[in-house]
């Protein structure tokens, strides 16, 4: 990270400015994460006293539990799943309204309006339109694909798939909306170079402007592995992580833990697995982007 | 981006175009239409508003939000600026930890959080839902302001520094006025994010009358049951201020938005 020297007010005035955030980030964040590996290390109901330090057997027990890798499972499906699709939505939808199509303000509200929507509103939603007589049946029977027709979140083999569609309705926008931005920055010479070479639109599309697009395919993919992890809302109103544990998220079972099973210690270490993994997932992505760059 | 495009392919893009927006538009036409339903517009909007607390709700979210917009702005503001322009040892550093909060996922600190909130007799209370949102907003507000006065050039803050202003004038006499398209972006998007906020309330405002406003839904189905088209008439009511918000302020938002991720 290297930045220009900033020339204004050479002394500790700084750390005035920058204290009122810190107290908040480290006080809340740091300290409530230094809090969560203490508790991670004992087994307590979350109220009361009677702590009992146990090292690391919630850890132990954690790594033995199957509804935790069930769980990574299915935020694995899902991130993989909606990061692509909402990436190739988005792009595509960018791409064509720059070139010049109608009402392109109509379009960009339509895309862009369900990311500013509550996943209160959206999961309930939705809950609604996809049960067995909703709407997204009838519309299927209107255009005669009636059987097709679902309970699309009651049904244990289409209920994962269902929560991802939800998220792709609710989160292309953003994808489209950074697209887009990037696209209007790409330079228009190598474009006509690679016109005047011959290159067809699509090669074009392809070869030359896919490619220049990498700095924004690359901050997508991170966001939506640490949205992914961090997905709650959306399962927990619509499925609970049921039917059984068939959409079972590991933000889901650590509120279930905490909750409603007064497990607080697992519930932490839990928590503390889900820290790592967004960290751990995170630098990953950045050392990855530096090589390709690189 | 292609040039002229001929009339015969503008047709097929707006053909494409539209072939995916439609699954886009169809559930925001369908969750209106619902809400029209039953009893008809008018009695479900005005049984929401007048035989549920979604007033009370209302208020709520609106104290909470404007709590923490007010933090968060001031906040993010004090700090972009140093984080941008001033120098002093650590710096980096210090915005490196700001940052890390970006990656925490809010709900890997619901045991902290509840136990804390729980211990200093702070449930059912606003400062216990402000604290954390504002907590979990302001690394990535920082960041897009940051980001976005780094393109201000330093010789327009040392011309006030000649002049004799101290940093604290420069940032409010010359700076503020010059990031109002940031500053959009920080306020909408503090806005949208503690007014659409669910899981904090949840855990932390149980009695009924402290209740956030995403909320109603669930409140309307235990105590109604299932009235459908009144749900969905609380749907679109709750998500009116922010689709307003969003609206109103479009084009600065995507601007800053973008200005802040694209790098």
């Amino acid at each position: 990270m290297t930045r220009r020297t900033a020339r204004l007010g050479l002394n500790r005035t700084g750390y005035l400015y920058v204290l009122p955030v810190l107290i908040v980030v480290v006080g809340i964040v740091y300290l409530g994460v230094a809090y969560n590996g203490y508790v991670s290390l004992l087994d307590w109901s979350g109220i009361g006293d009677g702590q009992v330090f146990i090292g690391l057997e919630n850890y132990v027990d954690a790594f033995a539990d199957p509804v935790l890798w069930t769980a990574l499972g299915h935020v694995a499906v899902f991130a993989v799943i909606t990061i692509t699709v909402q990436m190739l939505l988005g792009l595509t939808m960018a791409i064509l309204l720059s070139g010049g199509a109608w009402l392109r303000g109509v379009y960009k509200v339509v895309m862009f309006l369900p990311v500013v929507l509550s996943p209160a509103v959206i999961s309930v939603s939705f809950r609604n339109l996809l049960s067995p007589d909703g709407a997204v049946n009838a519309a299927l029977e209107a255009v005669g694909l009636g059987a097709l027709t679902q309970p699309w979140l009651a049904n244990p083999d289409t209920a994962l798939f269902a929560i991802a569609a939800i998220n792709i309705w609710a989160w292309t926008g953003f994808s489209f909306l950074l697209y887009q931005a990037a696209l209007s920055q790409i330079s228009q010479e190598h474009i006509e170079a690679a016109q005047l070479d011959g290159a067809g639109r699509f090669r074009t599309m392809w070869s030359v402007v896919v490619p220049q697009l990498s700095g924004t395919h690359a901050t997508l993919v991170l966001i939506g592995i640490i949205g992914s992890l961090k997905t709650f809302e959306l399962v927990y109103l619509t499925t609970g992580g049921g039917p059984g544990r068939s959409t079972e998220f590991l933000t889901t079972y650590i509120y279930k833990k905490a909750i409603e099973g007064f497990d607080a210690g697992y519930a932490a270490a839990l928590s503390v697995i889900l820290l790592v993994l967004s960290l751990a997932l995170t630098v990953i992505q950045m050392r990855v982007n530096r090589t390709l760059k690189g | 981006m292609f040039g002229r495009t001929r009339l015969r392919e503008r047709i097929i893009i707006q053909v494409l175009a539209t072939v995916i927006a439609i699954p886009f538009a169809f559930p925001l036409v369908a969750i209106v239409a619902k809400s029209f339903e039953g009893q008809g517009p008018a009695a479900n909007y005005l049984a929401v508003l007048t035989k549920t607390p979604f007033l009370r709700f209302m208020l709520n979210s609106l104290i909470i939000s404007g709590g923490t917009v007010a933090l968060v702005f001031v906040c993010t503001m004090l700090a972009a600026f140093a984080f941008s322009k001033l120098r002093f040892r650590g710096r980096d550093t210090l915005f490196v930890v700001v940052l890390g909060g970006l990656v925490l996922p809010a709900i890997a600190l619901i045991v902290p959080i509840f136990t804390i909130v729980l211990r200093l007799g702070l449930l059912n209370t606003y400062v216990a839902v402000i604290l954390p949102l504002a907590a979990i907003t302001i690394p990535f507000t920082v960041l897009v302001t940051r980001n976005f006065l780094d393109g201000v050039p330093d010789e327009i803050l040392e011309a006030a520094k000649i002049d004799g202003a101290s940093s604290f004038t420069t940032l409010l006499r010359v700076v503020l006025p010059l990031a109002k398209p940031i500053i959009a972006v920080v306020l909408v998007w503090t806005f949208l994010q503690s007014w659409n906020e669910f899981f904090l309330p949840l855990l932390l405002l149980q009695s009924t009358e402290m209740q956030a406003i995403t909320q109603v839904p669930l409140y309307f189905t235990s105590e109604y049951g299932s009235d459908t088209p009144k749900i969905f008439a609380s749907l679109v009511l709750l998500s009116l201020p922010v689709v307003v918000a969003y609206l109103s302020m479009q084009r600065f938002f995507e601007r800053g938005l973008t200005a802040g991720a694209v790098k």
